[in-house]
């Protein structure tokens, strides 16, 4: 078995620290890029949206480069992500591509029964004892939190930063270097001096910095190329920016829905705005406007893929968020045809507005 | 009162539930009208633009309505069945005509799970609070209510035609006349006969779905690939019509699914959205059908 897995932000690097105390084959997927982009448009289906092309596109060159089977979490609606699996399934066969997929799917939808039977498949496929294989986990879960809270503070930091591009310099080199790491020890190891350096890097606490929230879509919210890289892009104007949603968040939110007990801050508060879940992150998407403003963000943007059904419902609701709060939130859509141009304009018109605001122009005239 | 209540979404499944209940409660019902262009330019107008057609044609029929009601139906479907879903934007319906919509009345929006009669009771009982503390008035409504609609059999079942299609989609879609561009009728006109969903009962359609991988949470892709799949692998009929939404979300998965399982078997796609011109809709229908009397006359199906 030659396992391989969707791309999303930073889970990558847990999963390889998995598989790689599981002493499990694993194809680590592609960064998502333009090729994947492009080969998964080619043979998905024209409307659906864009995480479902990127995915296929890096699942095909995954196996092109000997990966077997495709390890995928499951959903069940009503967004269409739960309906991935089969679609992939079925366009991968089409393809003549025969791989096995183990979709990890609710409990409550296949039965816990199954759920451990398809955990199993991969379980089976390691020497390792119960153990050792129950550690590899907390493993993975120790390196999820750690690297996001890495980027976190990379993102944040950025803004007040004395030498321009230190903290994603630091970042990117600490992704490359735990890209080479063997077991997940030495991921965690390289990961706590990475967070070490980023705590003593030099700051210029009388910067004031515009800080912006990042809403919207989980998807286009962790993977850099679907959203044409707008962090990097702030980052590079001097913004201070932060997301709500990272894969470390998800893990917790997932384990504390069954009780009600998930993102309690966010549940209230977006109730005066849309008191019901309708799926995938729309809600979340309404409550973390609300909790950027309270935080003292100057605006937030939201990113979400062409067709994405829930968060269309939450950007009806933002502007009415906007008007009620004083609070200035951008809508940015993306597919395959996303312009870069058109979408560098308007992050700038966005800034620009955003400093006008503050009486704070910080880009000469 | 005026109770406003929009001739959209899954009215067309539903009406006689709705306007009985608030009948006897002793309320006025106000409906909008048949959708036409003044409605679908005051949706189009106001409703969020990445939304598709038929939730612009509600938020259409609400505008309509804002200041002819003094309170407006704004139904949140949740759930038609357990464990599955419509769509999302049925769950945040409210809210995005609320948000979208300026001036707008007070609303009932309280949350429907119609999987069974005393999930649906609920809603019924927190709506009739609204209008009345009697409780036995309430409980009466309900009940007539869903006579009401226990007696409602929506669908089209042609059987004088030599040919029949399969007109598959969301209700809404295919009952609408405005918004299909009379597709029904053109059909008729040119001799082909049409079935909806409605022909199969649940039996074939759960037999149908379990040839998928995944149960499907969605209850209209539920009901239309279980059609789909039974007419088209019994050839109960020659073709199939899907009539979907630009950018429907559940579409763009359902659609694959039904071709995925009838290889080799004549659909087509038709999707609207306001910009359709009708031109050309015609020209694919006719194109369908002119292929779909080929194949018959040469025996191929």
């Amino acid at each position: 078995m030659v396992i391989t897995f969707p791309h999303l932000g930073n889970s990558a690097f847990a999963a390889k620290a998995i598989f790689d105390d599981l002493e499990i084959d694993y194809i680590l997927p592609p960064v998502s890029s333009r090729t994947s982009l492009e080969i998964g448009s080619c043979h998905a289906p024209e409307e659906i949206c864009l995480p479902f092309k990127i995915m296929l596109g890096s699942f095909i060159q995954s196996i092109e480069k000997g990966a077997d089977t495709i390890l995928i979490p499951g959903s069940c609606g009503p967004c269409r992500y739960g309906e991935y699996c089969e679609l992939h399934m079925k366009t991968l066969k089409k393809l003549g591509y025969n791989v096995e997929f183990i979709v990890l799917d609710q409990p409550g939808d296949i039965g816990f029964q199954e759920l451990l039977n398809r955990i199993n498949k991969i379980s089976l496929k390691s020497s390792k004892s119960n153990k050792e294989k129950i550690n590899a986990l907390i493993s993975g879960y120790r390196v999820i939190n750690l690297i996001d809270k890495i980027e976190q503070k990379a993102k944040i930091k950025s803004g007040y930063e004395l030498n321009s591009g230190e903290c994603k310099r630091l970042f990117n080199e600490c992704k490359r270097e735990c890209v080479l790491t063997k077991k997940s020890n030495e991921m965690i190891l390289l990961l706590k001096k990475y967070n070490n350096l980023l705590d003593n890097v030099a700051l210029n606490k009388s910067k004031k910095p515009l800080r912006i929230a990042i809403i919207g879509e989980i998807y286009t919210l962790l993977e850099p190329f679907s959203n044409l890289y707008i962090e990097d892009k702030l980052i590079d104007f001097g913004v201070s920016s932060k997301r709500f949603l990272y894969p470390s968040w998800w893990v917790k939110d997932a384990a504390l829905s069954p009780v009600n007990l998930n993102s309690l801050d966010i549940k209230k508060a977006s109730k005066k705005y849309l008191p019901y879940y309708i799926g995938g992150f729309g809600r979340e998407c309404v409550g973390e406007a609300v909790l950027a403003k309270k935080q003292g963000f100057h605006g937030a943007i939201q990113i979400l893929p062409m067709g994405c059904m829930p968060e269309i419902v939450s950007k009806s609701i933002l502007p009415t968020i906007s008007k009620d709060e004083d609070f200035p939130i951008m809508t940015l859509v993306v597919d395959e045809m996303t312009g870069e141009g058109g979408y560098q304009t308007r992050i700038e018109a966005f800034l620009d507005l955003l400093e006008r605001r503050e009486f704070n122009v910080l880009h000469g005239c | 009162m005026k109770v406003g209540v929009p001739r959209g979404l899954l009215f067309y499944k539903y009406r006689p539930f709705i306007t009985t209940f608030f009948e006897e409660l002793g309320e006025e019902v106000v409906l909008s009208p048949e959708t036409d262009k003044e409605i679908l330019n005051l949706g189009s107008k106001y409703s969020v633009d990445e939304a598709c057609l038929p939730v612009k044609v509600f938020h259409g029929h609400a505008a309509y309505l804002r200041d002819k009601c003094d309170i407006i139906f704004l139904p949140r479907i949740m759930q038609l069945r357990e464990r599955e879903y419509i769509c999302p934007k049925f769950c945040g319906l409210p809210e995005m005509v609320i948000n979208s919509v300026p001036d707008m009345p007070k609303a009932i929006t309280f949350p429907i799970y119609a999987f069974s009669e005393k999930s649906l009771r609920k809603w019924a009982v927190k709506t009739g609070l609204i209008f009345t503390k009697n409780y036995l008035k309430i409980h009466n409504s309900y009940r007539a209510a869903l006579a009401a609609q226990k007696k409602f059999s929506p669908g089209i079942n042609d059987i004088d035609y030599d040919i029949k299609i399969a007109l598959v989609g969301h209700p809404y879609n295919v009952y609408d006349s405005f918004v299909n561009m009379e597709l029904v009728s053109k059909l008729h006109k040119m001799g082909i006969g049409v079935i909806t969903e409605e022909y199969i009962g649940d039996e074939l359609i759960d037999k149908e779905v379990k040839t998928l991988f995944k149960r499907p949470f969605w209850t209209f892709t539920r009901n239309s690939y279980g059609f789909s799949s039974y007419v088209g692998t019994h050839k109960e009929v020659q073709g199939i019509i899907y009539l979907s939404s630009f950018a429907c979300g559940t579409d763009s998965i359902t659609i694959e699914f039904i071709k995925d399982r009838l290889d080799n078997f004549p659909i087509l796609v038709l999707k609207i959205d306001e910009q359709t011109g009708e031109a050309g809709f015609n020209t694919r229908i006719e194109a369908f059908v002119d292929m779909l009397k080929r194949a018959v006359v040469n025996c191929q199906l």
